[in-house]
């Protein structure tokens, strides 16, 4: 039993708050919150250079091949922030989906270039009637000749904006089962449209009439939802992990406030009412901090760990929310001044609340897990 | 990270050598009885015998130092016998305990060399069994201001005075407490803590009539308790920790108390009922039900994070790590979290989960009782209100300097 970090991941801690707090300053953060393509002129060459668009690729595929908890160390830190940006869905879950689903040439042509972070993947998977289950995939490719064409929307697509390559999920016509279509980011067709809002870079797709040969179809055709769901239950904890980030920064922020700021002559932190959604938002970090590092551990040591991931994303996500709910309880009128920052923090907590599924979606995955199903 | 007791080669032999020492050592005829208020003298007699042995070879305070009786056993292999105890309907310490349990950490940082040798030994080797009296009629949360006084009498101290809640059923050898010193000293410099023989005259011990024991240990209590102390003439030298020091002494015993150790394969009957909702019982199967289904996933989460939180205050006490927020942090969850799932238990199953009948109770009405306790378990070691102020401290709230955990050896 050991709950703490080993020498690699202390170093891998160490250099990435070193990053974040040089790099990622508020002011920095909030100028990328404006204009969201700062992000890759800023960020991306930096985080390429320290490896960082590799952790989570094997050596054999011009990676570093670190654990998942490793990559997750790396990914809490840049929850505190909160670093916005592809990383994540680029290096970890792409590059996860390209492992399972590939064929050993298209990890070969694919995977070193996403850990050199030349390209950049996002994950065109939801559509208009939203939802991270594979019922919810109805874009269905047609057959023409020995390729595919592809037609319709993928809509709340995240970093759909910096991508230089998609992963788009689709049906086939007449065909049981889903696919994996590489499709290149600015082949003809392709219309990319970043969405605005209380939302952190979510796009649309619109895909009209795109072709794509049957050699770029990842795996085997209509049989990409297997290794889809092994790899998402992989990235799972690691998004996680930015999420457990997020509660850590909140928390700290309200805390140092509720020590500051005076009402009736005395600190507000004295309050018992203050200290309570204090107390609420350290235990959900501290929820959301053990339920992922669990379901890292388990999913790096090959156990069965499908329960604990579903239990550690429905935690994170409702646990992020309230960290900052609780946060704006604290601030007040000084928590939604934007250039104060929390509400940063705020956003991606709502942005990222469905992303890889809803907390809804992994109560109902955990029914399963727990084999509560009927026969 | 690692989240399971690593099975070395040692561990794994560790585990067997424990497997072949309780198939030898446990007492027949022992049973299990869902109330602890069900449980007859002879079964209490029974896991007094088991603790002597296990005391017999240091495992039954396995933790602390040889020399005092206990194993210097690592936070591994004291999960590895936790488990086995468990897996046999047991517990470490298999009886109620709460004055070694909490008593024995706060002797081993605050008493002498002398009380060190005369109190730990009788404790780890399972010859006595020991209570601690804290709470009175009218100190509860406020612990500083309990009335009944020690007053020195030559070479002892005279005890009257009244103390709540305490205990089980079929009496304790010694008794842990603390007790005014000087009546007229300042508030918190006028306490200190004794280790008293229940058996000196004038001890009263009067049973008191609650929803359920609420009991520490796996063991159960059985019920509580008001004792009486009425010119009570204790040894000088069984004051630990020096007179009128007790408050200090107190944040040790409290920091075990408020959950600061955690506990390991704590209410296993959490996942009794998730396995009962699976099964078919008189051709019907809960989980069949998608509402309830639900209901037991959002009981599931409930339960392992408390689950985790206890595994990380483990090791945090056992790898000496430094703590502040998470022994009352793990409390405060344990006793809320309980609440929660007994009442999604209702919830989901319905008046199965308030029924002792023979015929109809789920799990030998192991979740009637669950139903019961988890309402007193919202406040023996402090209520939840208490435990919130103790974490605000700790998390060092209004610009405070944060208070530190109690000490630990």
């Amino acid at each position: 039993m050991d709950f703490s970090l080993n020498e690699t991941q202390q170093l891998i801690q160490d250099s990435a708050k070193d990053y974040v707090s040089s790099a990622c300053s508020r002011d920095v953060l909030l100028k990328i919150d404006r204009n969201s393509g700062e992000i890759m002129a800023r960020q991306w060459k930096q985080m390429s250079e320290m490896g960082w668009t590799g952790m989570a690729i094997p050596e054999a595929y011009g990676g570093s091949g670190n654990s998942l908890t490793d990559v997750a160390v790396l990914f809490e830190e840049l929850g505190v922030g909160p670093v916005p940006g592809p990383l994540f869905t680029s290096a970890v879950l792409c590059a996860r989906i390209i492992l399972e689903a590939g064929s050993e040439a298209q990890k070969k042509a694919l995977l070193p270039g996403v850990a050199e972070g030349k390209r950049v993947f996002a994950l065109a998977m939801t559509e208009a009637r939203y939802g991270w289950a594979p019922e919810n995939v109805h874009m269905k490719a047609k057959k023409e000749g020995a390729d595919y064409v592809l037609s319709g929307t993928k809509l709340f697509v995240e970093d759909a904006e910096h991508a230089t390559d998609l992963l788009v999920v689709a049906g086939i016509d007449g065909e049981k089962g889903l696919s994996l279509f590489h499709v290149d980011a600015k082949a003809q067709g392709v219309a990319i449209r970043p969405l605005k809002g209380f939302m952190v870079g979510m796009g649309e797709i619109v895909l009209d009439k795109v072709k794509v040969a049957a050699a770029s179809v990842i795996g085997g055709a209509g049989k990409a939802a297997a290794p889809l769901d092994r790899a998402m239950l992989a990235s799972v904890p690691v998004l996680c992990a930015y999420k457990v980030g997020g509660c850590k920064r909140v928390y700290e922020m309200s805390l140092a406030y509720a020590g500051e700021r005076k009402q009736f002559n005395t600190v507000i932190g004295r309050f018992p009412r203050v200290q309570d959604h204090l107390i609420y938002a350290v235990n959900a970090l501290d929820s959301a901090r053990w339920t992922t590092y669990e379901a890292l551990w388990k999913l790096d040591n090959g156990m069965d760990a499908a329960a604990s991931v579903h239990v550690a994303k429905s935690v994170a996500s409702e646990g992020y929310m309230k960290a900052t709910d609780m946060a704006h309880e604290v601030h007040a009128g000084m928590g939604v001044l934007r250039e104060y920052g929390l509400t940063l923090h705020t956003k991606m907590s709502r942005s990222l609340f469905h992303t890889l599924g809803a907390p809804s979606l992994h109560r109902k995955r955990l029914e399963s897990a727990l084999e509560l199903m009927p026969a | 990270m690692d989240f399971a007791i690593e099975e070395t080669e040692e561990q794994k032999k560790f585990r067997a050598e424990v497997r072949a020492f309780l198939e030898k050592n446990m007492p027949g005829g022992m049973e299990h009885h869902v109330d602890p208020v069900d449980q007859p003298r002879e079964q209490y007699e029974l896991r007094r015998e088991l603790g002597r042995r296990l005391g017999k070879k240091g495992w039954l305070y396995p933790n602390f130092p040889k020399e005092y009786g206990g194993s210097d056993m690592s936070a591994d292999n004291v999960m590895v016998l936790s488990e086995e105890l468990a897996a046999v309907g047991s517990a470490l310490p298999p009886y109620y305990d709460s004055g070694a349990r909490m008593g024995a950490p706060t002797i081993l940082v605050w008493g002498t060399e002398e009380h060190k040798k005369r109190f730990l030994p009788m404790m780890f080797r399972g010859d006595i069994r020991t209570w601690q009296l804290l709470s009175e009629p009218g100190a509860g949360s406020d612990l500083a201001g309990i009335k009944t006084t020690a007053i020195r009498d030559g070479d002892h101290y005279v005890v009257n005075g009244q103390k709540m809640w305490v205990g089980s059923a079929h009496g304790a050898d010694y008794a842990w407490t603390i007790l005014v010193t000087d009546p007229k000293g300042e508030r918190h410099k006028n306490l200190s803590w004794f280790m008293i023989p229940m058996n000196l005259p004038g001890i009263t011990v009067q049973p008191m009539d609650v929803l359920a024991t609420g009991g520490e240990g796996g063991a159960g209590g059985g019920c509580k308790n008001a004792v009486f102390f009425d010119n009570v003439r204790v040894p000088a030298e069984n004051l630990v920790g020096g007179e009128n020091n007790g408050w200090k002494v107190a944040t040790t015993h409290l920091e075990v108390e408020h959950g600061g150790t955690g506990r390991l394969n704590d209410r296993r009957v959490i996942y009794e009922f998730i396995d009962f909702c699976k099964e078919t019982h008189d051709g019907h199967r809960i989980a069949d039900d998608p509402d309830a289904r639900a209901q037991i996933a959002e009981l599931y989460i409930e339960a392992e994070i408390t689950r985790l939180w206890a595994l990380r205050n483990h090791w945090l006490s056992h790898a000496h790590k430094p703590r502040s927020y998470e022994g009352p942090q793990y409390s405060l969850r344990r006793k809320l979290s309980s609440l929660d799932i007994a009442e999604r238990m209702l919830r989901i199953a319905g008046p199965y989960a308030l029924t002792t009948d023979k015929r109809w109770a789920p799990l030998n009405a192991a979740i009637e009782y669950f139903q019961r306790d988890a309402i007193t378990s919202l406040h023996p070691g402090a209520t939840t209100d208490i435990q919130k102020v103790i974490m605000a401290r700790r998390m060092g709230t209004g610009g405070r300097e944060r208070e530190q955990a109690g000490k630990l050896k």
